[in-house]
C-alpha cells in the first residue's frame, strides 16, 4: 500500500462520506411543523367541514391573527372520511397539527396513546376559560382524569325533510314524538307519487338509513339499548341489528329509500347524499350539517327530531366536535390561546355562529341565538325544542374501535342494499368483527 | 431466442482474470465507500423495514401504543374469521385472471400490427405507448372514474344506443372491469417488448411457411407464437406480479374505499385499509407477507408450466 494511493483513497472515502452525510442529517430534521423565526410564532390548526364552516372558521382565525400579530396560523380542512384518516397518519407520527378538531370518537384513542396535549394546566392558569360551559360537556373532553380536549359545540341529530314535498304527499309536518312507523309511512306516501329528480333518478321519500351508524344508535336507543355495553362489548345483539337491516332493507325493496347506487355514494358531504344530490325528500343528519341543505334545496327544507319507538327518545346530545392541542406542539400557550379565542370570544361567536352547532359557551349560545336568522335560527331553536322535551341520559364515550367500526357498518350493509348479503348475514359478520375490535 | 440465451464469453472472461487483478479486486475500499449509499439505501429502506414488517405481523399493533405480541393470531383471523379479507382475495384473483390476458392479448395485437406499419412508424409506437406514460398516475385513474360514472360519457355513449347502465363505477358486478379496462389501455410496455420480440423472429421462417402454403393465421400460430413465446412468458410474469399489487387505479376509482360493497376491494387496498384506516398494523404486515408468499407460488407455477410451453430457440428442436 504506498501513500499516494492511500491517500487518493481517503479523499475519495471524504468524497463519499460527504455525499451520505446530507442524507444522514435529513433524518433528525424532521420536525419542522411549526417553527418560530424572530418571535415570530406559526401555529397549524386543521379541522373536517364544508366550505361554510372553512370560511366562517378562517374569517375566524384572521381576526385571531389581528389580535395576536406576533402569530400566523396555518389552516387546513378537509371531509370528514379524509380528514380521520389523515390525523390518524399524522398522530401516529407524532405530528399532530398544534391545534385540531377532534371527534368524540377520537378522544379515546389519542388521549390514551399520549398524543394530545394536556390542556389542564391552561384551564387552571386562565388560559383557557370554561366557567361559561355546561360542565357535563366539558367532561366529554376529559379522559383519565385530565382535560384533553374541549367541546366546540353541543349537538344532537335530526331528520331533515322538504316541508314542500311532505305537503303534496299530504303528511303531516313531523312533530316532537313522532315514530318510526311514521317516519316510514312518511317515506311511502312520498315515493308514491312518482317524482324523477336529476338524471331521470327516481326520487325516493326516504334516504337508506340502514348505512348510518349513528341513525342505528337512535333506533337502538328507543328500544332501550345501546350501541356498547363497555369499552369491551357490544350493548346489542346480532337478532337487534338483523331487526333493523331488516326494516331499512324491506324499505328500499318497496322502493321507499334511495336505492342502491345511491346509497353507496354516500360520503362525508351532504352534497353526496340522497337528498342534497335532490334525489330524496328526508335525510338523517346531526344539526350542524344541517345548515348545508338550504342552499342546496331552498328554504322549504327544515329539521324535525329524530323519529321514536313508541314515544321513546333515542337521540341525545353530544358534543358535536372537540378541540384539542397536538401533545408535540412548539407553542402550547399560543395553542390554548387560540383554542380559547374560538370558544370565548364574543366577536369570534360572531362569525362561527352555529357552524359546529349550538357553541359551549352559554353566554355566547344565548347571545348570538338573538342574532341567527334562518336555516341558523332553525338550529339554535332546534337545540331548545329538543332540550326542553327531553333526551336519554348520553352514552359512555365511543370506545377505541368504533372508529372503524363505524365505516364497516356503512360497508357490510351495502352489501345488504346490493342484494349481495342478507341483513342477517351481514349483522354476523359485522358483530364478529366488533368482537375483534373490541377485544 | 437471444433474450435468455446466456452469453458464454463474460464466463470465459470471468475464469481467465488475471492473478494480480483479482488480487486488486479483493481489496476493494473504496468500491465499499462508493457503495454505501445504496448498501444503506437497501438496508435501512428495504430490509429493515421487512424484517420489521415479519415481527410485527406476529404483533397488534395500531401505531400510537407499542406491539403486543399475540403470535399466529393476525393469521388465523386472516384465514378463518374475516369474510372481508377472502372476498379481497377473490377480487383480486378476479381482477388477475381478466386484466392480465386483456392487456397481453392487446399489446400484442397492436405490436403485431405496428412491426409492420411502414409509414409514420415512430408516430404510432409513440401515440400508443403514450398511455403507459401516464402510468398508474392518479389523475388518469380520476380521469377513468368519471368516464365510467353515472352520467359519464361511457354512460352516456350507451345509453344513447339504448343501452342503461347507470355508471359501471357504481356497479359492484361491473366496477372491477373498469379498474381492469383502465389496466389493459396501459398497454405500452409489454407492447414495445413484444415489438423487440418480434423483429427477432428470423424472416426466413415466414417464407419457408409461405412456400408451404401456409396462410396468415397458421404463419402467426406455427412460427410468431411458437418464436415469441419467451417473450410472452416474460411479460406474462411482470404482468401478473403486477396484477397482484394493483393498487392507486381501484383507490382512485372506488373513492378509496373498495367500493361500491367491496366490488373493487384488492388485496392492497384491503391491506392499506387494515394497516392505514383502520390502524392494525401488524394484520396489514401479516398480509403483507402472505401476498409476498402467494406471488412467489404463482410465479413458481408459471415457471414450471412455462416448460411446456414456452420455446427456446437456442436449445435447439
Amino acid at each position: 500500500m504506498t501513500p499516494p494511493s492511500f491517500r487518493r483513497r481517503a479523499v475519495l472515502g471524504a468524497a463519499a462520506g460527504a455525499l451520505v452525510a446530507p442524507l444522514l442529517a435529513g433524518c433528525s430534521d424532521g420536525d419542522g411543523a411549526s417553527t418560530a423565526a424572530g418571535g415570530k410564532v406559526t401555529l397549524t390548526f386543521a379541522w373536517w367541514g364544508n366550505d361554510d364552516r372553512a370560511q366562517r372558521t378562517n374569517a375566524a382565525v384572521a381576526l385571531f391573527e389581528k389580535r395576536h400579530p406576533n402569530i400566523t396560523v396555518r389552516t387546513s380542512f378537509a371531509g370528514y372520511p379524509a380528514y380521520v384518516q389523515k390525523l390518524a397518519t399524522q398522530a401516529a407520527g407524532g405530528d399532530l397539527p398544534d391545534v385540531a378538531q377532534l371527534d368524540y370518537r377520537q378522544i379515546s384513542q389519542y388521549a390514551g396513546s399520549g398524543t394530545l396535549l394536556d390542556l389542564g394546566p391552561y384551564v387552571k392558569n386562565g388560559t383557557l376559560q370554561t366557567a361559561d360551559f355546561d360542565k357535563s360537556l366539558t367532561r366529554t373532553g376529559v379522559y383519565d382524569g385530565k382535560q384533553y380536549a374541549l367541546p366546540m359545540g353541543k349537538g344532537t341529530t335530526g331528520i331533515v325533510y322538504d316541508a314542500t314535498v311532505f305537503k303534496k304527499a299530504g303528511v303531516a309536518t313531523p312533530q316532537p314524538g313522532w315514530t318510526w312507523d311514521d317516519w316510514a309511512e312518511a317515506g311511502k306516501k312520498i315515493s308514491a307519487l312518482g317524482m324523477k329528480g336529476p338524471n331521470g333518478h327516481t326520487y325516493t321519500g326516504l334516504s337508506d338509513l340502514g348505512v348510518n351508524e349513528d341513525a342505528f344508535e337512535t333506533w337502538l336507543r328507543s328500544r332501550g339499548k345501546e350501541l356498547y355495553a363497555s369499552e369491551h362489548r357490544l350493548g346489542f345483539t346480532t337478532d337487534d341489528l338483523t331487526d333493523f337491516w331488516t326494516f331499512t332493507d324491506r324499505l328500499r325493496r318497496a322502493g321507499v329509500v334511495s336505492q342502491a347506487r345511491d346509497t353507496a355514494q354516500i360520503g362525508g358531504a351532504v352534497e353526496d347524499t340522497p337528498m342534497g344530490r335532490g334525489i330524496a325528500a328526508t335525510d338523517f343528519n346531526w344539526d350542524a350539517p344541517f345548515l348545508g341543505y338550504p342552499p342546496l334545496l331552498g328554504d322549504q327544507v327544515h329539521f324535525a327530531p329524530v323519529p321514536t319507538t313508541d314515544g321513546k327518545v333515542g337521540q341525545y346530545f353530544k358534543p358535536t366536535m372537540l378541540i384539542g392541542a397536538g401533545a408535540g406542539t412548539q407553542h402550547p400557550k399560543e395553542a390554548a390561546e387560540l383554542i380559547d379565542f374560538l370558544l370565548n370570544d364574543a366577536a369570534a361567536g360572531k362569525i362561527l355562529g352555529v357552524t359546529r352547532s349550538t357553541p359551549p359557551n352559554e353566554k355566547i349560545a344565548e347571545s348570538i341565538g338573538k342574532t341567527l336568522t334562518g336555516p341558523e335560527k332553525e338550529v339554535y331553536d332546534y337545540g331548545r325544542t329538543i332540550a326542553a322535551h327531553g333526551t336519554g341520559a348520553p352514552p359512555m364515550a365511543p370506545p377505541r374501535g368504533d372508529v372503524v367500526l363505524q365505516v364497516s357498518f356503512q360497508r357490510d350493509y351495502q352489501r345488504v342494499s346490493y342484494g349481495m348479503e342478507s341483513p342477517r348475514g351481514a349483522a354476523e359478520e359485522y358483530v364478529a368483527e366488533a368482537k375483534r375490535e373490541l377485544r | 431466442m437471444t433474450t435468455t440465451a446466456t452469453p458464454p464469453p463474460r464466463t470465459a472472461r470471468a475464469t481467465a482474470t488475471p492473478p494480480e487483478q483479482r488480487k486488486r479486486g479483493q481489496r476493494g475500499g473504496p468500491a465499499y465507500i462508493f457503495l454505501t449509499p445504496w448498501i444503506l439505501g437497501v438496508v435501512l429502506l428495504t430490509l429493515a423495514p421487512m424484517a420489521v414488517s415479519l415481527y410485527l405481523s406476529f404483533t397488534d399493533y395500531n401505531l400510537f401504543d407499542p406491539p403486543k405480541w399475540v403470535g399466529l393470531r393476525n393469521y388465523s383471523d386472516m384465514f378463518t374469521a374475516d369474510p372481508r379479507y377472502w372476498r379481497s382475495v377473490g377480487t383480486t384473483l378476479l381482477y388477475v385472471v381478466v386484466a392480465v390476458p386483456l392487456k397481453l392479448a392487446i399489446a400484442l395485437g397492436v405490436a403485431l400490427l405496428l412491426s409492420n406499419t411502414r409509414k409514420a412508424k415512430g408516430f404510432y409506437r409513440s401515440a400508443f405507448y403514450a398511455p403507459s406514460l401516464l402510468g398508474a398516475s392518479m389523475a388518469v385513474a380520476l380521469v377513468w372514474r368519471a368516464l365510467y360514472n353515472d352520467g359519464g360519457t361511457v354512460d352516456e355513449l350507451l345509453s344513447s344506443i339504448g343501452i342503461h347502465t347507470g355508471g359501471w363505477v357504481s356497479d359492484p358486478h361491473l366496477a372491477v372491469f373498469v379498474v381492469a379496462l383502465l389496466s389493459a389501455w396501459q398497454f405500452g410496455a409489454p407492447m414495445v417488448i413484444f415489438l423487440a420480440g418480434l423483429q427477432q423472429i428470423p424472416a426466413d421462417l415466414y417464407e419457408a411457411a409461405a412456400l408451404d402454403g401456409a396462410g396468415r393465421w397458421r404463419r402467426f400460430v406455427s412460427v410468431t407464437l411458437p418464436m415469441l413465446s419467451p417473450v410472452v412468458f416474460f411479460n406474462l410474469v411482470l404482468e401478473t406480479i403486477q396484477s397482484f399489487q394493483v393498487f392507486t387505479p381501484a383507490f382512485a376509482i372506488s373513492g378509496g374505499n373498495g367500493g361500491p360493497a367491496d366490488s373493487t376491494e384488492f388485496y392492497t387496498l384491503y391491506l392499506y385499509e387494515r394497516g392505514f384506516t383502520a390502524s392494525h398494523m401488524g394484520y396489514a404486515s401479516a398480509m403483507a407477507w402472505v401476498l409476498l408468499l402467494a406471488i412467489g407460488a404463482v410465479t413458481l407455477v408459471l415457471f414450471r408450466t412455462s416448460r411446456s410451453w414456452v420455446f427456446y430457440a437456442n436449445e435447439g428442436a
